[in-house]
């Protein structure tokens, strides 16, 4: 490093979900501090389960947060059910997959737009980018009321999915609605097609460091509800092993436990899950990666956005494909379960926008939750921003301390943190 | 891009009915969907959509925001103002996506150049907003007179009856 001196001291990092500061300190070329440090209040949600009914678990944890709402009830449920031994049907392996689908859209658009474009245009927020490039926001917007319209069909309303439940659903869509709601995604081909036209063309921060991607996997198909953990250097693991891969432990100065296995750090997100099940995207999502260039192993953690819009467009086709397997099979109204009076201990696992996520619960044989364990996908993220920001600092000392603080930015909003999860925050900011 | 058209006028309540008299938007959307309107007007209860409602907005004449409001009276007691008459930030002011309200939607509708022509923006003013499920008996009070400022305003000469809910 040249003899330099560099003083970034970001407080409360603006477009990410949650409280988390930068704090980047070089004397004399000599790198005294680089941290990425979280300081949400600890949350208390693993507590509140403790006592509760089995079936308030996917109701309290869905407010874990409001964008992965839908993410926190179907891995809750998931363990639930492998708690108790509950079998769901295939009616509702599909409405629950698709209910996933528009969530993930819908997470990512608004992470993809709202809080990673304005960077690459040089806006401050959405807001100035709506003056400059109205065309590119209204998409967000039409985008997101899709997918938000998509999850209300599916969950009763449009966050926080009251309609799933254990062993099913309390609310099911109709024929006609699925039809309605399948021609509104064959027409968002436009706008996924004009999403990835955008990304192309966007000047993506030159940076790789390879590190250990973890994500779910499946045999038959892109992996986001259940399966087995895999990982990049080889790995794989059954669900209930999950702690042999996250190893969480504390560090002085975050309020969120960090997250370690074969290296030091780990990547969890979309850019993880591309990575180790790029082969199960379907078509149209493949060549959305070739027209942006990727194919594993993608190591630009910057990239973690553009793996997302890869998504969207997967997602799209994939709700699609299910709508019609739904209309085919018909859906029908199904009894749902029913305490056996048998307690038990289960991990569900789901690949939510962020990464994977783990809920554990142990539940009694009065049905009552009386331990509960969450590991959050931007928890298992930490320490690998951290490292990304260590490696990415020495490349970029020469350039002025504003482009150094807005560059350090980018790397942690490509992340797509959600700062709040991740240290389970109950928020009472009164307005 | 081809779009459906929407009804001339959208009235959207906006607010948190977990949150005392700051549900005071909702209750109103309620009452108004309740009642015989128009051919050309929508009620839409807006919730705590934030950005959301810019959606609602888009090829519509007019839009009537109904919202627990700071507007220095009593509570119970509500304004009725036309966007012209307060004006807006202006364009550099960022908005938080997480907690963005309404003046962020109108912000943003705007410079989308999708904000209608007539935007009246009801006020209520609130006796609290602490964590209650109920409105305040002052703004409880006020809400069939609120809905029929409203009924008064997009009605033409018909007699509009209020249903007792």
């Amino acid at each position: 490093m040249s003899a330099v001196n560099v003083n970034v001291n970001v407080h409360h990092l603006t477009r990410v979900e949650g409280h988390g500061n930068i704090v980047v300190d070089v004397k004399n070329g000599e790198l005294v501090k680089c941290e990425w440090q979280v300081v949400e209040a600890p949350r208390f949600f693993e507590a509140f389960l403790r006592g509760r009914p089995y079936y308030e678990a996917s109701h309290i944890t869905s407010r874990i947060c409001g964008i992965c709402s839908v993410g926190h009830a179907t891995a809750s449920l998931r363990a639930t059910e492998n708690a108790l031994g509950v079998e769901v049907s295939e009616q509702t392996e599909l409405l629950r997959k698709l209910l996933f689908h528009g969530e993930m859209i819908d997470s990512h658009v608004l992470h993809v737009y709202m809080l990673v474009a304005p960077d690459f245009f040089g806006a401050g927020s959405v807001l100035p980018l709506a003056a400059t490039h109205p065309e590119v926001v209204m998409r967000a917007l039409r985008i997101k009321k899709l997918s938000g319209d998509l999850c209300a069909m599916v969950a009763g309303r449009h966050t926080h999915p009251i309609a799933m439940t254990v062993g099913g659903f309390t609310h099911l869509p109709t024929e006609g609605q699925l039809l309605a709601m399948r021609e509104r995604l064959v027409a968002a081909r436009e706008d996924m097609d004009e999403t990835i036209a955008l990304l192309k063309a966007l000047p993506w921060p030159q940076f790789e460091r390879e590190t250990e991607y973890v994500s779910l996997q499946k045999d038959d198909e892109y992996a986001y509800i259940d399966g087995w953990i895999a990982t990049s250097d080889g790995f794989t693991y059954e669900l209930a092993d999950y702690r042999k891969v996250t190893n969480e432990h504390l560090v002085p100065h975050s309020t969120a436990k960090w997250a370690r296995h074969n290296r030091e750090t780990y990547m969890v997100g979309a850019l993880a899950r591309f990575n180790n099940n790029y082969d199960q995207l379907h078509p149209r999502a493949k060549a959305a990666a070739e027209e942006l260039g990727m194919k594993p192993l993608v190591t630009n953690s910057f990239l973690n956005s553009a793996a997302q819009a890869i998504e969207m467009v997967h997602c799209v086709e994939d709700a699609i494909g299910i709508i019609d397997e739904l209309v085919e099979r018909g859906i029908e109204e199904e009894p749902l379960y029913q305490f056996q009076g048998k307690g038990g201990e289960g991990v569900g696992s789901c690949d939510v926008p962020r990464g994977i996520l783990f809920h554990n619960y142990i539940i009694d044989d009065e049905g009552l939750i009386q331990g509960a364990n969450c590991v959050i996908p931007t928890n298992q993220n930490h320490a690998n921003i951290q490292a990304d920001m260590q490696a990415l600092l020495p490349q970029i000392l020469d350039q002025p301390q504003d482009k150094i603080r807005h560059t350090m930015e980018m790397l942690v909003r490509a992340y797509d943190p959600c700062i709040s999860c991740s240290t389970h925050l109950l928020d009472v900011e009164f307005v | 891009m081809q779009h459906v058209h929407a009804p001339g006028t959208v009235i959207i309540g906006l607010g948190n009915p977990l949150r005392g008299d700051d549900g005071v938007g909702v209750r109103v959307a309620q009452v108004l969907a309740g009642q015989v309107l128009p051919g050309d007007v929508e009620v839409v209860d807006g919730g705590t959509q934030g950005l959301g409602i810019v959606n609602l907005m888009e090829g519509r004449q007019r839009v009537i925001v109904v919202d627990a409001a700071n507007v220095g009276r009593t509570p119970g007691e509500f304004v009725l103002f036309r966007l012209d008459e307060i004006g807006l930030l202006g364009d550099d002011h960022s908005i938080s996506i997480h907690s963005a309200g309404l003046r962020d939607a109108l912000l943003l509708a705007r410079a989308l150049q999708i904000l209608p022509d007539e935007v009246l923006i009801v006020g209520v003013q609130p006796a609290h907003m602490e964590w209650d499920h109920s409105l305040s008996p002052e703004v409880e009070a006020a809400v069939p007179q609120i809905a029929d400022t409203i009924l008064r305003e997009i009605g033409g000469n018909n007699a509009w009856r209020m249903r007792k809910s």
